[in-house]
């Protein structure tokens, strides 16, 4: 038994002496890319000298419970995961600013906190309206010219009278259903397009009103106007019952010229393999000209202000300047960098055109993770469907939208 | 110690492994709830304040809660009637003379044994793909589209499913009820001429009230407390207007309270939501079983 112990205590000042031992502790939550950030950790040490340890917690309720358990390790990570405001505000006493470093002049995705940078984007995510390039050539559309809300209408109507030549069931692939639990699509994706369009990123003007109950009469009487054109060129039978899966395959087999989804479906898209180009097009819904999709990192790196500060930042600027980060980025992780300089491009077709979007600096913010808790898919998501049903009209709709939006102040 | 309090005693301590596990899961839990009700606890850390009825008072402005309520005293009828009509029927059908009853008796009863989210997954598919298909090819306009993502049917559609799923539970009750009943009874009413139908209701429902009884109170609270086929085969949905208001058409009061606490974070109201459920299911229950209760009679 004595021996038993003495055995379990080694071990235990062994693996306690092995995290001593590296200079770097990075404490993460993507579990399908642990293999390739250990191997990228192990690069890093071969070119700098510096050992770096990477400890992984599984899915994010996981994840949160090994960050705590790290930070009360005596052995602090000197970088970790943070994946909102919720998450900042829980660790802010020990983030440090990063607002110095190098990697910050290439992008636009930091997560900032008054002026300060204080995370790294770990890689972006993005939506726009994906286009079926084939048929909008067939149809003589240029994807170029679709950056104003006239731009659609026009486009959506050619493409709705010529549907039996291009072989299409709908124009535009759309879910908006509460029973197959699709709301957060219009609720929470669609409607930041009326908080962000057009907009600085970091510009909080609409989210701000929303969130004192009001909202911009001029720009959200357009945004109704842009929901319905979509609804109406969708197909009625997808919006109420489509899933993910079945808006996906309308799109995927070529019956829809349009569809409204963001990068993260690129595995599945993959998988059913689609014959024709695929970029995404802006959700334009402005009389004016606005040239960009909605771009933002689900999470970011920060850096312990108690750890090894130096040796943190540098990992970081090594990650986003290098050419080795760009391929550990790009081709071994498979996401979209959130840096400009990084010129490598992935190979799926959603994830290249955000990457292209956003090395070209034309993308928008993503607000709606700031409205309250259920208030995008829960309440707005029901309004949504019940226009798509053809229960209410787009002016019904509008007010019941501002109505659901006043009682958010109480 | 006398000999008679020391079986107490043995009793008592016979008891106490579940006791404890009881009052840990079921009696502490359910004060707290009662306790959080009266805050503006947001289910992490300590409750911050105390508010009085703010939460309750909340829930009689709340349009949502009021039209769950209704449906689900709409389907809990329903699903009553309809279960117990149909659990009643077969059993008459397993107790008969038909051949292959035993066949039958496991397979009314498989349903039950299959868990409701998977259940509902499969529902869904069936009522909004193949119903629909099926509708399209034979040109019928009711059918062609989802049974589910119509405000009109879709509480028809929860009826089906729960009834398919409930029923063989309820017939094995009724199934060993009428096999209670003394054979001489039954032969008598032969022999007196009594017809088939006479003896089922003059005969048999009277003797089994007992039956009746458990099985009305089984299928009221199931009904009323009807969540994981909710969910799974229509997630509340679709949407539909009610006091002019976007209302979820098949949202019930499980459901209802599960989102208000934990979509909206709600924890406080969701709390007082369940309390006033907790209150309604029990008189609803009491009055059912007392009018029950007076129905029984002895051979």
């Amino acid at each position: 038994m004595k021996k038993l112990i003495a055995i379990v205590l080694t071990l235990a000042l062994m693996m306690t002496a092995a995290s001593a031992l590296a200079d770097l502790v990075i404490v993460q939550n993507k579990v399908e890319i642990t293999s390739q950030m250990e191997e990228f950790a192990k690069l890093y040490e071969e070119k700098t000298g510096v050992p770096v340890k990477v400890i992984t917690g599984g899915g994010s309720s996981d994840y949160n419970t090994v960050l705590k358990a790290e930070m009360q390790s005596g052995r602090e990570p000197d970088i970790f995961v943070i994946e909102g405001p919720a998450h900042y505000e829980m660790w802010k006493d020990k983030i440090a600013d990063q607002t110095g470093a190098d990697w910050i002049q290439y992008t636009s995705a930091a997560f900032m906190v008054d002026g300060k940078a204080v995370g790294f984007p770990v890689s972006v995510e993005g939506y726009g309206m994906a286009y079926n390039k084939e048929i909008l050539d067939k149809a003589g559309i240029d994807p170029a010219t679709l950056t104003t809300y006239d731009a659609y209408e026009a486009a959506f109507a050619k493409l709705d009278s010529m549907k039996a030549e291009l072989g299409l069931d709908m124009v535009v692939s759309m879910v908006a259903g509460t029973t197959t639990g699709m709301t957060w699509v219009t609720g929470l994706h669609n409607f930041n397009v009326y908080l962000t369009v057009g907009n600085e990123r970091n510009d909080t003007t609409y989210i701000d009103k929303v969130l004192k109950g009001e909202v911009d009469e001029e720009r959200f009487h357009q945004y109704c106007q842009y929901v319905a054109l979509i609804f109406k060129y969708s197909d009625p039978d997808m919006l109420l019952n489509g899933t993910q899966d079945s808006q996906l395959a309308a799109f995927a087999n070529g019956k829809a010229a349009f569809y409204h989804q963001g990068n993260w479906m690129d595995p599945s898209l993959v998988g059913l393999n689609p014959s024709f180009e695929i970029a995404y097009a802006p959700h334009a819904f402005l009389h004016e000209v606005t040239d960009g999709i909605l771009v933002n990192p689900p999470s970011w790196y920060a850096v312990n202000a108690n750890g090894n500060v130096e040796e943190a930042l540098a990992y970081l600027n090594f990650l986003a300047t290098s050419e080795e980060g760009a391929d550990y980025m790009v081709n071994k992780a498979a996401m979209v960098p959130a840096f400009t300089n990084v010129t490598l491009s992935p190979a799926t077709p959603l994830s290249k055109s955000v990457m292209d979007w956003n090395a070209a600096g034309k993308t928008y913010d993503w607000q709606q993770y700031k409205l309250p808790d259920g208030f995008g898919m829960g309440t707005l998501g029901p309004i949504y469907e019940l226009l798509a049903s053809g229960a209410i009209d787009v002016d019904t709709f509008e007010v019941m939208m501002k109505d659901a939006i006043a009682g958010i102040a109480k | 110690m006398t000999s008679r309090k020391k079986r107490k005693l043995t009793e008592f301590l016979f008891l106490l492994p579940t006791l404890i596990a009881f009052v840990m899961v079921i009696i502490i839990p359910f004060i707290f709830g009662i306790y959080y009700s009266f805050t503006d606890w947001q289910g992490t850390g300590a409750v911050s304040q105390s508010v009085g009825f703010a939460n309750y008072a909340e829930i009689f402005k709340d349009a949502g809660f009021l039209h769950s309520f209704l449906i689900t005293l709409l389907f809990t009828v329903l699903n009553i009637v309809t279960v117990n009509v149909v659990a009643f029927a077969i059993s008459l059908l397993v107790t008969s003379e038909i051949r292959g009853r035993n066949l039958y008796r496991a397979g009314f009863f498989v349903p039950n044994l299959i868990g409701g989210i998977v259940l509902g997954l499969v529902w869904q598919f069936i009522f909004s793909n193949i119903l629909p298909s099926i509708g399209q090819s034979l040109g019928l306009p009711t059918l062609s589209k989802s049974l589910i993502s119509n405000k009109d049917t879709v509480m028809f559609t929860m009826v089906t499913v729960n009834t398919w799923q409930y029923a063989g539970y309820i017939m094995l009750i009724y199934v060993a009820a009428i096999q209670g009943i003394s054979k001489s009874v039954m032969e008598a009413a032969e022999v007196d001429g009594a017809r088939y139908w006479t003896r089922i209701t003059r005969i048999q429902i009277p003797l089994m009230a007992n039956a009746f009884t458990i099985s009305l109170f089984l299928t009221l609270t199931n009904s009323f407390k009807m969540y994981d086929v909710n969910v799974a085969l229509t997630n509340g949905g679709p949407v539909t207007l009610f006091m002019g208001k976007p209302t979820q058409a098949s949202e019930l009061l499980a459901l209802n309270i599960y989102n208000t606490a934990f979509k909206y974070n709600n924890m406080a109201q969701g709390q007082a939501k369940a309390v006033i459920f907790f209150i309604v299911l029990t008189i609803f229950s009491i009055i059912q079983v007392t009018w029950n209760k007076s129905k029984e009679v002895e051979a």
